[in-house]
């Protein structure tokens, strides 16, 4: 009895998954790239600023404001990741380019936000064990410097489709 | 509508849509890009006409061999539909490629290890060879499943972007499977008092499947529109903010 009720909740697990794809699919057809305040990003990330708080303020008010901030840091984290998932998207087809520059900035273009996806799930993670125990300090601080890189990328690959008119001339 | 008529009439639709949907992959060449989703359709397709065209009752020994090794077949093929979707949806991504073959190999191991687990709680209650296929057709299904649920999953976390025929594939294939599983589940443990039920449902189910991949093969690929990508003053703006971050 246990093995089939665990057999049918997987395939029904599985059900709720496939309806969820669909869903975000859609919702993901109309999605862009979005400004990131990355100033606003670092001060909320700034160590010193959380120590101030902790040394004036209670441990339980430093809680609370401790998880206030880390859910304003999450959702930025989650607007990178959302834009480094549209650079993905818009890679995907530079890199079918005819012109091999644009294809292989493309390529590296891709190849970095891949690497910030994969930071900003470490990311999430990091800040919900914060979440969850607010006296640990484990701030994503790598994630910037990755941002900045695919900025620069992304800027280099904008030049080279200005350089050779391709359909994604004005895109990343 | 009688048990058996609905049965029937859900066969018959599954031959028909078989037909086109094969018809559609050799019209589209579809194996040059989906080579193992080709192949699996043309292999079902044929299989049907083939069980369709054997004589005698469907309860003969012949029917019985045949149907269990067009199921095999098929099954074995969803495997490689699912590596197919793997690798379609990962080729362009090197960065991920890596850490989410390592994932999918984990994966893989978990899953076998809870479908053996599966078939050996199990086991005890098989009496007959049709038992004891069913269970094992489960223990596989458990591994489908979960290596969909895993695409699914690894696209959402890596923000990837599935293409139209691809997507439609997989969803295809997770929906008959996982009603499929639910089926086999329910009825192994109900017994065969439920077996009408038990092929409506996968007849049903794989209908539903069938049309979802004629609806993807057949809708055209959506294409990323200029107006949708971002603009160039906004490249700029994050430029100004890099640098304010660099000097500080």
């Amino acid at each position: 009895m246990t093995i089939t009720v665990l057999v049918v909740a997987l395939a029904l697990c599985a059900v709720v998954l496939f309806y969820m794809a669909v869903r975000s699919r859609r919702k993901q057809a109309g999605r862009s790239v979005r400004p990131v305040d990355l100033n606003a990003f670092r001060a909320l990330m700034d160590r010193d600023d959380e120590l101030f708080m902790k040394a004036r303020l209670s441990r339980s008010k430093f809680f609370h404001l401790k998880r206030q901030r880390i859910r304003v840091v999450v959702r930025y984290v989650a607007r990178i990741a959302a834009n480094a998932s549209a650079v993905l998207h818009v890679g995907e087809a530079a890199r079918m380019d005819p012109t091999p520059e644009v294809a292989y900035a493309a390529t590296q273009v891709m190849e970095l936000a891949g690497h910030i996806r994969i930071q900003c799930l470490l990311a999430i993670t990091k800040l919900v064990a914060e979440y969850m125990v607010p006296s640990l300090q484990l701030t994503p601080a790598m994630l910037v410097p990755k941002y900045l890189t695919l900025r620069e990328n992304v800027k280099r690959l904008g030049a080279l489709q200005t350089q050779h008119p391709a359909p994604l001339a004005t895109a990343i | 509508m009688s048990l058996k008529a609905t049965i029937h009439g859900l066969w018959y639709a599954q031959l028909v849509i078989q037909v086109i949907l094969a018809i559609v992959v050799i019209v589209r060449k579809s194996w040059r890009d989906l080579p193992a989703f080709s192949s699996y359709i043309l292999f079902a397709a044929s299989a049907s006409l083939a069980l369709y065209a054997i004589p005698g009752s469907h309860h003969s020994l012949t029917y019985f061999y045949a149907y269990w090794i067009s199921e095999a077949g098929a099954i074995v093929l969803g495997l490689v539909i699912v590596r197919e979707i793997f690798m379609k949806l990962f080729a362009p991504h090197l960065a991920l490629r890596k850490l989410a073959t390592l994932i999918f190999r984990v994966a893989i191991i978990l899953l076998v290890a809870f479908g053996c687990a599966v078939m050996y709680a199990q086991a005890p209650g098989a009496q007959g060879v049709y038992k004891a296929v069913m269970i094992g057709e489960e223990a596989v299904r458990i591994v489908e499943v979960g290596l969909i649920m895993f695409l699914f999953l690894s696209s959402g976390a890596f923000g990837l972007h599935w293409r139209q025929g691809v997507f439609g594939i997989a969803l295809g294939l997770g929906i008959f499977t996982s009603v499929e599983l639910v089926a086999l589940a329910v009825h192994l443990h109900i017994g065969n008092a439920a077996f009408a039920a038990f092929a409506i449902v996968r007849l049903a189910a794989f209908d539903v499947s069938l049309m979802v991949w004629l609806g993807y093969l057949l809708a055209p690929e959506r294409i990323t529109a200029r107006a949708e990508m971002p603009k160039r003053a906004q490249l700029e703006q994050w430029n100004q903010a890099v640098m304010e971050l660099i000097s500080r």
